[in-house]
């Protein structure tokens, strides 16, 4: 089985982050691999374990992604894409999705993997989107995944009336939520092979496409602006006997909030 | 005139209170308004369909269509959409508006936007607003593409009391099921509780709690308060709490008048869940921890000695 996972690098999002006129201030941020797609590489990792597949990785972004791809290899994926155009700068879900597509198509697949999202964006659209373009059947919010035989992988997926069980004929797409496994750290073995690993590396023409052919030039939506959220209101932090704190935010609950 | 398709969000053969906020939004708008209804034996909900503030109501009712499917799901919506000559397409907040939207969005070749609070439409100009990056930011985002599929998100628009449609039901025509994407089976979980989308207030459990014995103790307060009863994702990772309860950045998001964040560090991702929410209460014995940020009322305490308390007094109040 050939298995295609996709990473991507954003901003950390535990750490402070500022907006002067309507754009992020670039100073101070740090960039890590998107959480989810993390669960996605250590999914792919597992079944190629399991059942003896292939893992390939794809990323889009620049030549400091090369850090984020060799932790992945150091975890245990064994080759690595990376599409490096700056006419992706201001690629949307759906460009990137059919950058994918491209990639597919040049690898023949039988399993992409995608985290559900990305941290940065919260977006969630560009592996559903991939596999509408490839015409091929996806399940989101996926929590487990376990091979049934060269064709066909069973999944769980959280939906809102409970876990669905599917089964899915491959080439298919996932994907996958942070309950579907906690991603290792890497052995100190598997760091120093991944040093050595290379990084194929492509523009949009060595993919055989250019930004128009995307629909990069003309894009369905486009970000204007950023903004930060109104910080709340500060409250108000009782300390002392429990019951008389207790009390006293009832009350307020009550009186001054008019909630209870 | 703009016209607005609502994805109807309908649970356990009920129309949820989402579909009425849409409607209504799109109403104030000055939209014409249609929703779209797929499920199994859903036809006698075309009144309430109507009632929650729809003007034509496209309904898939199949047996095939009882367990979700993506794909066919796709297809009544893209039907509906295409017969209705929608400008904007909604759907509520749910797990399904995530998992179907953006197939929409690429079947029209539509734009395509997740988790939307505000809207605004100005002739032929559409922005909308939403929170990104775990909540740390706002984007404001113009609409190109002359169609926008978009997921609102909970707690975004409210109801309009006394809001009307009118009846006028349109069977739409039944999707082949997905034999690429076979739905064996759906193992419900914790199927008659409050369901969290809707509930005015929300009380969640969070590590703090340690076991089962603990869990039981805050649920007495939900159920004190007829509240929603959720989890941050500490607890569900222990196998103690029903994926179904996560709220958060990967669970659900939840905007309630009142939240009760008990024994729960606040960890951002939990934050991105509910620091909407009207008024927020923390109940936490670390004096230090990040869920006091954005508490209305933090008590610092046992939440084993504070819970009962709470009850106690909530009960003299509630009389
Ligand atoms: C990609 C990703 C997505 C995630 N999505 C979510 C999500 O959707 N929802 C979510 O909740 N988390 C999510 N998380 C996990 C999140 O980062 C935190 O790990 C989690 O929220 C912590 O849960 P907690 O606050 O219950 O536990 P902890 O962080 O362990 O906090 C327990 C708290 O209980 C307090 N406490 C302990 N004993 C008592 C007592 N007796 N009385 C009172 N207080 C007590 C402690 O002081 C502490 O503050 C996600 C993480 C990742 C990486």
């Amino acid at each position: 089985m050939k298995i295609l996972t996709t990473v991507k690098k954003v901003v950390d999002v535990e750490l402070n982050i500022r907006v002067n006129d309507g754009a992020i201030v670039e100073d101070g941020l740090q960039y890590v691999i998107n959480a989810w797609d993390e669960n996605g590489v250590e999914t792919a990792v597992q079944l190629k374990e399991n059942n003896s597949a292939e893992t390939t990785l794809v990323s889009i972004g620049g030549d400091d992604n090369a850090d984020m791809i060799k932790k992945c290899y150091a975890m245990g994926i064994e080759n690595g894409i990376l599409i490096d155009d700056p006419a992706l700068a201001n690629a949307d879900s759906s460009v990137f999705a059919k950058v994918l597509q491209k990639v597919y198509e040049k690898g023949e697949y039988d399993l992409i993997i995608t985290g559900k999202q990305a941290q940065d964006t919260d977006n969630g659209q560009a592996g559903i989107m991939l596999a509408e373009y490839l015409n091929i059947p996806c399940v989101s919010n996926v929590v487990a995944i376990e091979v049934m035989d060269d064709s066909h992988v069973k999944v769980s997926r959280l939906g809102d009336a409970g876990t669905e069980i599917v089964e899915l004929e491959l080439p298919a797409v996932v994907t996958v939520s942070d309950s579907i496994n906690e991603p290792r750290l890497p052995a100190m073995r598997g760091i120093m092979m991944a040093k050595k690993k290379k990084i194929e590396t492509m523009d949009l023409s060595a993919l055989g496409t250019s930004i128009d052919d995307l629909g990069g030039a003309d894009l369905q939506s486009e970000v204007v602006e950023y903004m930060q959220p109104e910080a709340r209101k500060s409250g108000q932090k009782f300390e002392g006997d429990a019951a008389e704190i207790t009390a006293e935010v009832v009350g307020l609950l009550s009186n001054e909030a008019k909630v209870l | 005139m703009t016209k607005i398709l609502v994805v109807a969000d309908i649970k356990q053969g009920v129309l949820k209170g989402s579909t009425s906020e849409l409607l209504s939004k799109a109403k104030a708008l000055g939209a014409e308004t249609a929703v779209v209804a797929v499920g199994s034996n859903i036809e006698s909900l075309t009144a309430d369909l109507a009632n929650a503030g729809s003007d034509t109501q496209y309904i898939a009712d199949d047996a095939s269509l009882e367990l979700f499917s993506a794909g066919p799901f796709t297809s009544c919506v893209v039907d509906a959409a295409k017969q209705f000559e929608a400008n904007l397409i909604w759907f509520g907040f749910s797990e399904t508006g995530k998992a179907v939207a953006p197939r929409v969005a690429a079947q029209l070749k539509a734009a395509c936007a997740t988790e939307i609070t505000d809207i605004t439409i100005d002739g032929d100009n559409v922005e909308v607003t939403r929170p990104t990056t775990a909540n740390k930011l706002i984007q404001r985002i113009k609409v190109n593409a002359s169609q926008l599929v978009a997921v609102v998100r909970a707690g975004a628009f409210e109801a309009t009391e006394g809001i009307t449609g009118a009846e006028n039901a349109v069977k739409l025509s039944i999707p082949e099921t997905d034999l690429k994407a076979i739905i064996k089976e759906i193992i419900a979980e914790a199927g008659d509780d409050i369901d969290l989308a809707d509930a005015n207030i929300v009380v969640s459990v969070g590590r703090g709690a340690k076991d089962q014995a603990g869990i039981d103790l805050v649920k007495e307060l939900a159920t004190d308060l007829e509240a929603g009863f959720g989890s941050s994702r500490a607890l569900i990772d222990a196998g103690l709490m029903p994926h179904a309860k996560q709220v958060g950045q990967t669970g659900k998001i939840v905007a309630p008048t009142l939240y009760f964040a008990i024994g729960i560090s606040g960890a951002i991702q939990h934050l991105a869940g509910m620091n909407g929410s009207k008024v927020i209460v923390a109940v936490n014995k670390d004096s230090e921890a990040p869920i006091f940020n954005v508490a209305d009322y933090g008590i610092v305490g046992d939440l084993f000695e504070v819970v009962p308390i709470l009850r106690e007094e909530i009960k003299k109040i509630k009389g």
